[in-house]
Order: structure tokens, then sequence, then C-alpha cells
């Protein structure tokens, strides 16, 4: 059992991480036939995780309608729209499941006036609380955070047509904040965390690593 | 002084709710100025049309639902832009949500310009996989896409005649509103192959992009709705995100105001001494 | 041949010559380097005739031909328009090159693409003022590579890297390395500290990814940690999940720990339970957690996207202690902001180091911080050449 649960995963992460290494060099044909492959297989795992996902989730729910737990109500109401979308999936406008799915009829229509509509609405969120955690942190407290404010408030402007309206040095002004310090400051980031993603894949691939097998390490 | 400190974040959200509402009934035109990021990839396309205008534009579609508001106005700007040069553009997914989003856009404004479904454009719909999908293009079109979402053999699309791999696409251009553009499209794309790539994305995410604007692995990028903005400015035909404009303008000025009350209420306490 | 003959083909080519054509071009004909075959390169000097308006490239299978069309061009490329095969040399803008993998076959059809192995032959033909002059016959035979010559760079920093990265890791396994004190994590005692002393829960949430992404692991790393010290100090653990399979890992990794503190009757499976599996619905659910159950402190580890505003500033109107590690640079202005601590890109990473003190991660975050440190180095040092336009570096560290 431990050679299913543990050496046997430590074996394919070993190979396929040092195969995909080594023909990142390799032009070959043959080199590229594997990395074809491994990128194929890559799509089925990906396939396979969205059904993976679905059973997880409709079990999920099912044990909260089952068990009579708090909140079983929402439970049952995720259980009946999609079992209405499925049915509008098979439906597809009258020309039925397997013909390719159409843009119109009630699956396209419930998509954009519920799922869009409510998704854009939560994301749209978003700008009423950065407002009021901008109102509350944004306070020059220190050199460094008025530096921060100033340079907020440029962007700010300077992003929106208002800010050229009051002058045309405020959208020279957040261009050249994006383009050097921003830039600068992203860049060591994205250096930093690639270092870091580096040296965490590395141990990952020599077995170094294996919590991501769970139950810690032995 | 106390309660102006600790404002309750409700009058806050009023007053950007307002800041949203009142300028969307009002009729007020701000001029809108291109920035040079995003002026490169309006540049970057009359090159091309130009200079190579015979091999297709490969256009894909990143998104889902929640950034609908953001990302349709510069999908319809940038297709409008192609289908108006006469490009060949064809159109695939590697998000599940965007194949309803995208697809009856592009039909719409192919649809406008006269352009016929395989000849002069195709939608080859989404395949799971994320950068994987991303590789196997690099290899092969057909191999990755065999049919496209009506289930018509990619070999029986005119469109497509001559377009192998990637480097076959006079551009790739990204729709993005997570991590395709950074750690799908430019490290198993890009990078590998070295074809023209230009990328439309959310505002938040716009600064992270400038390293690869800087090492020129991306040709130009639209910001959020005023990237938009400034392409339907650029192209000529204002639509939702020139509308969009105004509203944020007020916001934005709205946020600053309230910011600059916080600091003034900040100082004026500290300097009689109290807490904050 | 006779005399004569000679004569007049001698006197022909002085007034060939004296009309102003050119000498036959010189060309070469290689395998193109660093692809998967089936193609071949030719390089020719640069034109000295204005009027020369196109370049015709013919092979064959055999020295004498018969040759076909392989390619045609009027503004054929530079050599020093590819330095990944020709370096930096100044005397590269003097050549064109022209790569080709098919050609045309007799009768017309389909171009006939380039095979391995094979041998071809090869001629320039050069049309000036409408006469086409033709190059000598050069040879080679097209084939995949085994190395991309112009990834050396990359081999060797890749290989270097991971050496070191070993080497620290095997000296960590003898000896303990200094990691400086990291603020987010010394305020993780006190959150769950102040949790415990208030009665009330810690709520964990990972981020959106799934297991198999790195800040998901150190995420679910430093899980292992907390649950270790909620297990010792007996204060409730809620652990908000979006994907079934770090659920899993989630609750295997909480187990272990309270086990591992002798607690394993604290532990409750549903403890760590999944909250949504759509982005805004999480970011929902996890949000009315917050409000009604009011847990005294909120950790949030991991890759998030724009729910992280609404998480944490959502936690902020609480008034719990909010604790927030990611490396989504996108996302970090929003939990700067809104929480009290923030561990920030791969601080997350050297997050679980930290706690765990374990030499792997010690070993391996000492090798990250010596890849830094070159880099800087290399930063440095090719910046102030590049000033006094030295460009070698810059060319050796280029990304070919």
């Amino acid at each position: 059992m431990l050679f299913l649960t543990r050496t046997l995963p430590f074996l394919f992460c070993f190979v396929f991480g040092v195969t995909s290494w080594i023909i990142y060099y390799v032009p070959h044909e043959y080199a590229q036939t594997i990395e074809r492959e491994f990128a194929l297989w890559l799509r089925l795992v990906f396939a396979f995780a969205y059904v993976l996902g679905l059973v997880s989730l409709l079990s999920l729910h099912w044990a909260k309608i089952r068990q009579r737990q708090a909140g079983w109500a929402y439970s049952l109401i995720v259980y009946i729209s999609f079992g209405v979308m499925m049915l509008f999936v098979v439906y597809n406008d009258g020309n039925g499941p397997f013909a390719p799915q159409e843009t119109t009829g009630p699956y396209q229509w419930t998509f954009i006036n519920v799922h869009v509509a409510s998704s854009a609405t939560m994301f749209s969120l978003l700008a009423f609380f950065i407002s009021s955690a901008a109102y509350r942190t944004f306070r020059a407290r220190t050199p460094e955070a008025a530096i921060l404010l100033v340079s907020a408030i440029i962007v700010m402007l300077g992003r929106v047509p208002i800010g050229a309206y009051i002058s045309d040095v405020i959208p020279e002004a957040m261009q050249w904040l994006m383009s050097v310090p921003n830039m600068a400051a992203k860049r060591g980031i994205l250096l930093g965390v690639s270092l870091g993603a580096i040296a965490t894949s590395l141990r990952i691939i020599f077995g170094i690593e294996r919590s991501y097998l769970g139950g810690g390490d032995d | 002084m106390e309660r102006l400190i600790n404002i309750d974040r409700r009058i806050i959200f009023v007053f950007v709710f307002l800041g949203v509402a009142i300028p969307l009934l009002v009729d007020i035109h701000l001029p809108i100025k291109p920035t040079p990021t995003v002026r490169s990839v309006y540049d970057e396309i009359e090159r091309i049309s130009i200079e190579d205008p015979d091999r297709p534009v490969l256009v894909s579609f990143s998104y889902g639902a929640s950034t609908v508001p953001e990302m349709v106005p510069m999908t319809r700007a940038i297709l409008r832009h192609l289908f108006s040069r006469g490009r060949k553009v064809v159109g695939i997914c590697l998000w599940p949500e965007a194949v309803g989003i995208a697809q009856p856009i592009m039909d719409e404004l192919a649809a406008e310009f006269g352009m016929k479904y395989g000849t002069d454009y195709a939608f080859l719909g989404y395949k799971p996989g994320q950068h994987a999908v991303v590789l196997n293009l690099g290899q092969s079109v057909a191999g990755t896409f065999p049919f496209d979402t009506a289930g018509t053999a990619i070999g029986d699309l005119p469109v497509l005649d001559g377009a192998k791999n990637l480097k076959d696409f006079s551009l790739v251009f990204d729709f993005a509103a997570g991590d395709s553009m950074e750690f799908w499209w430019i490290p198993f794309g890009q990078e590998k192959h070295r074809f023209p790539f230009a990328g439309g994305c959310t505002a938040v995410m716009a600064p992270d992009l400038y390293p690869f604007l800087q090492s020129k692995q991306l040709v130009g990028l639209l910001g959020g709705l005023a990237g938009a903005a400034e392409y339907e400015t650029i192209i000529g035909v204002p639509g939702s995100a020139t509308a969009g404009m105004e509203p944020q303008s007020v916001t934005h000025l709205i946020i600053i105001l309230f910011i600059l009350l916080g600091n003034t209420v900040y100082f004026i306490t500290r300097r009689r001494g109290g807490t904050v | 041949m006779s005399k004569i003959t000679s004569c007049i083909a001698i006197a022909g080519i002085f007034l060939r010559v004296a009309a102003g054509a050119q000498e036959p071009v010189k060309i070469e004909v290689f395998d193109t380097p660093n692809d998967a075959g089936g193609s071949l390169t030719i390089t020719w000097p640069l034109s000295t005739s204005a009027q020369t308006s196109e370049y015709r490239i013919y092979v064959a299978t055999a020295a004498d031909g018969p040759f076909q069309l392989a390619a045609t061009t009027t503004a054929p490329a530079l050599k020093s328009t590819e330095p990944t095969l020709f370096g930096h040399a100044e005397a590269n803008d003097q050549f064109h090159v022209l790569h080709f993998t098919d050609h045309d076959t007799e009768g017309g059809g389909e171009p006939m693409p380039l095979r391995d192995g094979t041998a071809y032959f090869v001629r320039l033909g050069v049309t000036t003022d409408g006469d086409e002059l033709f190059s000598d016959v050069h040879s080679a035979e097209p084939g995949g590579n085994w190395f991309n010559t112009a990834k050396w760079n990359n081999l060797i920093i890749s290989v270097g890297l991971t050496l070191v990265i070993l080497f620290y890791i095997s000296v960590a396994r003898r000896k303990d390395l200094f990691i400086r004190r990291i603020a987010g994590l010394e305020a993780l005692d006190e959150a769950l500290g102040r949790a415990t002393e208030m009665g009330k829960s810690v709520l964990f949430v990972h981020g959106l990814k799934e297991m198999d992404k790195i800040s998901t692991i150190a995420a679910v790393s430093i899980l292992g940690r907390v649950a270790q010290r909620t297990a010792r100090f007996d204060t409730d653990l809620r652990v908000a999940n979006v994907d079934p399979v770090v659920m899993s890992v989630s609750q295997e990794v909480v187990k272990e720990a309270y086990l591992q503190q002798g607690r394993p009757d604290a532990y409750r499976p549903d403890s760590i339970f999944m909250a949504a599996t759509e982005q805004f619905s999480y970011a929902a659910a996890v949000a009315g957690i917050m409000v009604r159950e009011r847990p005294a402190a909120h950790i949030m580890m991991g890759y998030f996207y724009a729910e992280s505003m609404l998480l944490a500033e959502t936690g902020s109107t609480t008034g719990a202690i909010q604790i927030a590690g990611t490396d989504a640079y996108t996302q970090l202005p929003f939990f700067v902001t809104t929480c009290d601590y923030t561990l920030m890109g791969e601080e997350l990473y050297a997050a679980s180091a930290y706690l765990s003190r374990e030499p792997k991660l010690l070993g391996s975050l000492k090798g990250q911080d010596l890849g830094k440190a070159l880099i800087i180095g290399l930063v440095l040092v090719g910046t102030a050449l590049a000033s006094f336009e030295v460009d070698f570096l810059t060319h050796l560290l280029a990304s070919l």
C-alpha cells in the first residue's frame, strides 16, 4: 500500500519532472513528441478534474440535504439549479443534446441574465470595498505612506479622462509611475516568486517535499 | 472629529453609488487620451494589416462571467478593428465560461462587417488544460482543436489554411481576467515561438504585466475599462467603455476626496494631541 | 573547345563585367541549427547592385539537378536579426539569411518537405536587371538537433541553481541556518493566543488554487503548523475550502497535527469543509462565516484573485486579527491595506520554513537567497557595463 500511496507518486513526479526539464533544451522531433504527449495527458487530467469537482459539489450538498444541516435549503437550490441548467443543455433550443450547442435558447438566456449578471454584481462589490478600505488605510502616517498616498492619487487620476482634463502632466506622471517604479517592483517580486517556485518544484521533483500527498512526512 | 475619522462605510458606499449613477444619467463628455501601451496594440494591428495581410490572427478569450463589464468592451473594440481591416480571425477559449460570452460577440461583429464563417473567421471553442493547450497549439493547431464548435473539421475551414501552429499567425491576442497571459501564453507560447503577442486584461492585473511590455514579450496592453475606452477612441467608435469613463472619473474623484478628508481629519486630530 | 571559341567566351565575360554584371554569389548552406529537423539555411552577402529585385533558392537531390524552386524573396532578412544563430558580430549586417523547409515538385502539386538525412544540393539565383545569375551549388543535410545551443546559458543557470539548493539542503541537515524574523508569522502565535482567550475560533482560508500549485502547498504546510498550535491551545479551527483535493489533503494534515499533539479526540473532520466550488460563491460563503460566527483570527494563505478584497475588507469590519500571505502580487495591495500582517510573495514560501525549521525548507530558502544575490550582482554589473556600451554580459544572459 505504501508503494501505491508514496513510492509510485514520487517515482512519477521524478520521471515526469526531470523529463520535462530535459526536453525544454532538446529541439529534436523525439523530444517534441514527448512534450506533445505530456501536454495531452495533462489536458486529460484537467478534463477529469472537472468531473471530480462536479461529483464533489453534488455529494457535499447531498450530504447537507440528507442530514438537514444548517442552510440545507440552499443546497436544495443548488440541486434544482443544476438540474434545470442540465435540462436546458439537453434541450439545446430544440436541437437536442447531440447537436452543437446553440448560442440562443434558455441555456444562453439563463447564463447571460442570471449567471453573468450575478457574477458581475459580486465583482462590482470590490468598488465599494476598495473605497472604504482606501479611506480607512490611506493615511500619511509616515513619509513612505505619504509617497504611497500621492502616487495612488496620481495613478487614480491619470487612469481616467479627468486626469488629462485637469492637467497633461498627470497622465504622463501616471505613465512614468507605472513604467518605472511599478515595473521595477513587480519585476523584483516576480524574480523572487519565480525563484521560490523553482525551489519548491525541485523539492517536489526530488521527493523532498511531500506535503502535497497529505498526512505529513514519513 | 471622532465620527469623521470613523465614517460609517455605508456613507462611503452611498457616495460611490451616486458617483456611478449620476454621470450615467447626465450627458457629460470628457476627452479620452490614448496611452502608449494601448496605441501600440493599434499600431501593431495596422502594421500586420499592411505587411502580413494573409495570415490569420488568433484571439484567445480567457475570462468569465464576473469580468464581462470590463472585458466585453475591449473584446468588441479589438474585434471591430480586426474585422474592419479585413483580417481573418480565429477565436479560441481557455476558460470554459468564455464560450457563451465570446461566440455571440464574434458572430455579431462578423455579420456587421460581412465576414463569412469558415472563410473569414472561425470559432474553435474551449479546451481544458490551460498552459497545456498553449503548448499543444505551439506544435499543431489541428491537433489541439480538431473541430470547431459546430463540429466542422479544421481542415475544412479555409480561414486556417496554412496555419499549422502558433508561428503561422500574424498576431496572437489574449483577453485575460486571470493567469492566462502571464503564466500560460508568455512562458509556454511567446517565449518558445516568438510570435507577436498582445493582450487585454482587467485593470487590477495591468500593473503586473508592465515587465513584459518592457521586455517586448508583449507588444501592447489594454488595461481594464479605461484601456477599452482608449481603444474605442483610437478606432473612432465609442461604445460602453467610453460611456463608462465619466462614472469612473467621478468615482475616482470621490475616493480621492474621501482620502484627503480622512488625512485632513487625521492631521488635525494629531495636532490636537488626540489619538487615531 | 577550340581557341577561337575560348576567346569569344572570355571576351563575352569581359563584356558582361564591363557592362556591370555581378560575379556569382558566394553562398553557405547548412542544416538549420536548434530545430526539430526538416529545414536548411542559406546565407549570402548583401548585393552590391541596387537593381537586384529577387532572390530564388533552388534545391535538387543530385548535384546536376533537376533543380526545383524552394523559396523566393525580394526582401530577405539579415543575419543580425537572428542573434540566437549567428551571435552579435557587426559583420552580420552584411549577410542575408533564409530558412526553407520544402520545395516545389515537378508538374505542380503540394510542395515536398525536406527529409532529414537526405543530401540536398542548393543554389541561389539572383535576378538583377531581368537577368538571373546563379551561385555555385552547395550541399547540406537537414536533421533534428539534440541540444538547443541558444539555451546553454539557461541550462547552466538552472543546473547551478539546482546544485546550490540541494547543497544547502544537505548543509541544513547538519547545522541550523539563520532566517530573519518575519513579522507576520510572529503574529500567528499572538492571533492564536487571542482566539484562545476569547474562546472563539480561528478561520483558515487557502485561496483558490489547486493542490499542485506552490502557494497551496505552502498554505497547507502553514495549516499544519497552525493546527498543531490550535490542538495544543484547544482552540477551535475552521478551514474553508474551494477545491475537493485541497480539502482532503487539509483534513489529513490537520488530523496528523492533532495526533502529533496527542489530541486525536479534539479533531473534528467537519471543521474542514467545502465552502463552495466557485470563486464568488466561495467569497460570499466565507464572508458569511466571518460575519456570523465572528472568528477571532482570520488566516488567509495561498493564491487569491478578486475575492481577496471581499474577504479581507469584510473580515476587517468584524474586528478579527487578520494575517494574510500570498504570491498573487495583484492582490498584495488589498491585503496590505486591510490586514494586520501580510506575507508578501516568497515570504509565503519562507513561512513554512520559519515555522517548522525543517532542514529541507531552510536549505532551499538559503539556495533561493543565493540565487537572488547572484541576480542582484549581475543586474548591477550589467547595468554598469551597458552604460559604457559594453554589451557582452547583456548578450550572455539574453533570453535567446
